[in-house]
């Protein structure tokens, strides 16, 4: 085709182009499908019926306080895998919005998993409350945000998982002095604490504006 | 050399086939290109951030260290291994490369075996760091006994496990969920296993991060007195075994030729029956009386044979002695004694000697387990003193020199002195008296305020808090019979003041001539001096 003819065509183009409400939903469509959110949102939903299957049993305190961690870790792992966009660098090369697609995909998918895991805890009785899972989804979050742009989306669960343990075993030596009794431990403090729910939130801003700017370190193709 | 004076060849030259040093050099390629490697840094950071401090902390005995290590390395490697072998596993599918390498000339299971085998080198490389450090120290700071294996095979079988575990599911299901979900799924399954162990005959003590009795602290005399009892460990490593096994046949099934097939189905068949025959073995297992889980058809019998040792023991007219695992406690042990023991030496009925023995486990309800000594506490012709230190009674938290010997000073001592005129629950006011002036010329705990009944000697229940976590034995009004808990408004305590005024050979005397009588009951406080 030649450019005379991309000339002649483009009044003819324009008058079938969408407005720009609807291009703008198109890119965060294609966004969050690169990033396999659907699959995402769907293993989310798995998480939370987990934890509801959970919270049927009846556990000892170290069940009560510790199974619900690991659904939580497990749900930001989904959430910080799905960082990882399979397109690499003509992406950042070309999109101008991705540092706000980035932000919003993050932040809503913050919202689902914790808002999943409070439908999930309807009708059982969650240690700690819904106060906890907003506080150790969001700390964890950042822990995985900071791994995704300093290691890269495909294995930031890592982090997530290996600060799962820490707070497990900050909730064992709850019975097993010496107790962790630092706020940085936040799982292993309570629901309240005013300084644990500090450093889960300075994690979590941390890392969102980390991985907003710069995004996840991930190489094109896998 | 020209084209013309070359050689010509009539046929390719024959070159030696040498399969094992491809396999090697593919082996090498893989151990160079794994995400173990990667993941061994943050593996062992949580070794050292959760799991070091802790065991060090332990006091330097093999069975405490060993089966301390035993279930935190298992904790703490399961979550890295089964998530890198996973990473791995899905290799080949995340990076679209399936089809291509489905052409190379190996077969494709024995490539994904490599694969396999060099992620579990480093996962084993990483577990064989952290138990070298461990081992290493203990060595040098244990004065007595030699490492345990069977908690070591029991780790490394597991990591092997975990490693096949992650393996299969990145191969079999890949793709960028795998990887995190079954990293965390294996923990959760961990800590839901030992959820559901409910006393000594659960099925879920297969579960590799099962040592011995769950719930139950960690037990210095377990293994101290006694052989490591290894039958749970052999049934673990047959169940780990046989799932490793499975799961490798697994790998094997897709993308094969029919005859692969059917090998991987024989081979992941006879895996799971393995894994099924440990788990039936495992729910057969029972508290013994020792301490440890003893499996009747896995059991050597040459392990319920006490341990030959010499003890040691410190001087004075009646001798401490204690395991020689125990060393380091013999002076503060000693010393907090030899006030009441100088005191009773030489005494009709007075020990000989004070000798620590093993105590006796007996499984309770659920997951309780209640200690103590088996017989009297002064047994033998000359008689002896049975002494159960109080960490072979409570548990953990464990307790430094000092914190033991004030223990010991409030427990035993009145212990001895009650043994001595027999007092007891049902026992004379004059043996109170006795016993309880005995208590104070030797600075022991002699009377109280409390009013209520006197805590039975030598026995603690352990498990959860909700099942009724007895108290333990300490301070006043612990281990003298009663003479602890005597009323200091008490015409008995009274008279224990008066009798303990006395001089010493006073005291020795009247008791020399009266002490069979005392013992007897027939002695009342009137007639005490």
């Amino acid at each position: 085709m030649s450019a005379q003819r991309v000339a002649e065509m483009r009044p003819a183009l324009a008058s079938v182009s969408h407005p720009a409400w609807a291009s703008g939903l198109r890119l965060v469509w294609l966004h969050a499908t690169s990033r396999r959110f659907p699959a995402a949102l769907g293993a989310l939903a798995a998480c939370a019926i987990g934890l509801r299957i959970a919270l049927i049993g009846h556990w000892d305190a170290y069940g009560a306080l510790q199974l619900p961690l690991i659904i939580e870790a497990a749900s930001v792992c989904v959430l910080t895998v799905s960082t990882a966009s399979p397109l690499g660098e003509p992406e950042r090369v070309a999109g101008r919005w991705l540092p706000w697609l980035r932000l919003g995909s993050v932040v809503m998918l913050t919202a689902v998993a914790v808002g999943a895991l409070a439908a999930g805890a309807v009708g059982g009785h969650l240690s700690g409350g819904i106060l906890d899972v907003l506080r150790n989804v969001a700390g964890l979050t950042g822990i995985g945000l900071l791994c995704a742009a300093l290691v890269g989306g495909g294995v930031a669960w890592i982090g997530p998982t290996a600060y799962m343990i820490a707070g497990v075993y900050a909730l064992y030596t709850q019975w097993h002095s010496p107790a962790v009794t630092t706020p940085w431990m936040w799982p292993g403090r309570p629901p309240h604490d005013l300084g644990a729910e500090l450093c889960a939130g300075l994690v979590f801003t941390c890392g969102l504006a980390l991985f907003a700017v710069r995004g996840a370190r991930d190489r094109a193709g896998e | 050399m020209t084209a013309a004076s070359a050689p010509v060849l009539t046929r390719p030259a024959l070159v030696e086939r040498r399969p094992g040093l491809s396999t090697a050099r593919l082996l090498l390629l893989e151990l160079r290109h794994n995400a173990m490697l990667w993941m061994l840094p943050v593996a062992l950071a949580v070794f050292w951030f959760l799991s070091y401090r802790k065991t060090m902390d332990l006091p330097p005995l093999w069975n405490l260290r060993a089966t301390d290590l035993h279930t935190r390395a298992v904790a703490d490697l399961i979550v890295p291994v089964t998530g890198a072998a996973a990473l791995m596993g899905s290799r080949e599918a995340r990076r679209r490369m399936t089809d291509l390498m489905t052409s190379t000339a190996r077969p494709r299971w024995a490539r994904l075996l490599v694969t396999w085998a060099a992620t579990t080198i480093w996962a084993l490389v990483g577990y064989g760091a952290c138990l070298a450090v461990i081992y290493a120290v203990t060595a040098h700071q244990a004065s007595w006994g030699g490492p345990l294996w069977w908690p070591v095979v029991v780790t490394a079988a597991s990591v092997v496990a975990f490693s096949a575990v992650g393996f299969a599911a990145g191969t079999l299901l890949p793709g960028r969920l795998t990887a995190p979900l079954v990293a965390v799924g294996s923990w959760f399954v961990l800590v839901l296993s030992t959820q559901l162990i409910t006393g000594s005959q659960s099925y879920w003590q297969i579960s590799p991060v099962v040592a011995g009795p769950w719930d139950d602290t960690l037990d210095p005399g377990v293994a101290t007195f006694y052989p490591y009892v290894h039958d749970l460990s052999i049934a673990q490593v047959m169940f780990l075994a046989g799932l490793t096994v499975a799961m490798l046949g697994a790998v094997a099934w897709p993308r094969s030729s029919r005859r692969v097939r059917a090998a991987s189905a024989v081979v992941a068949a006879a895996g799971v029956l393995a894994a099924g025959t440990a788990v039936r073995l495992a729910g057969t297992g029972t508290l013994d009386a020792h301490g440890m889980i003893a499996i009747p058809a896995l059991h050597d019998a040459a392990s319920d044979l006490p341990i030959r040792f010499t003890p040691v023991c410190s001087r004075g007219s009646i001798p401490v002695c204690l395991n020689p695992a125990y060393s380091r406690s013999l002076p503060a042990v000693a010393a907090v004694l030899s006030p009441v023991l100088r005191e009773i030496a030489g005494l009709p009925g007075a020990p000989v000697r004070v000798i620590q023995v093993a105590a006796t486990y007996k499984q309770g309800t659920g997951n309780v387990i209640s200690t103590g000594l088996a017989g009297g506490a002064l047994q033998g012709e000359p008689p002896e003193f049975r002494l159960l230190l109080p960490d072979q009674q409570t548990g953990g938290p464990f307790l430094t020199n000092h914190e033991l010997a004030g223990q010991v000073r409030d427990s035993i001592g009145p212990a001895i002195v009650a043994s001595l005129v027999s007092d007891g629950p049902d026992a004379s006011e004059a043996q109170h008296a006795v016993a309880a002036a005995l208590s104070m010329d030797a600075g022991m705990p002699a009377g109280t305020d409390y009013p209520g009944q006197p805590v039975p000697r030598g026995t603690r229940v352990q498990g959860h808090q909700e099942t009724g976590q007895g108290p333990s034995c300490s301070g006043a009004g612990c281990g003298s019979g009663a003479a602890g808990n005597l009323d200091k408004s008490s015409p008995s305590y009274a008279a224990a003041r008066r009798f303990a005024a006395l001089p010493l050979a006073a005291q020795r005397s009247w008791l020399a001539q009266h002490l069979t009588a005392l013992r007897a009951g027939q002695i009342t406080l009137a007639q005490l001096p």
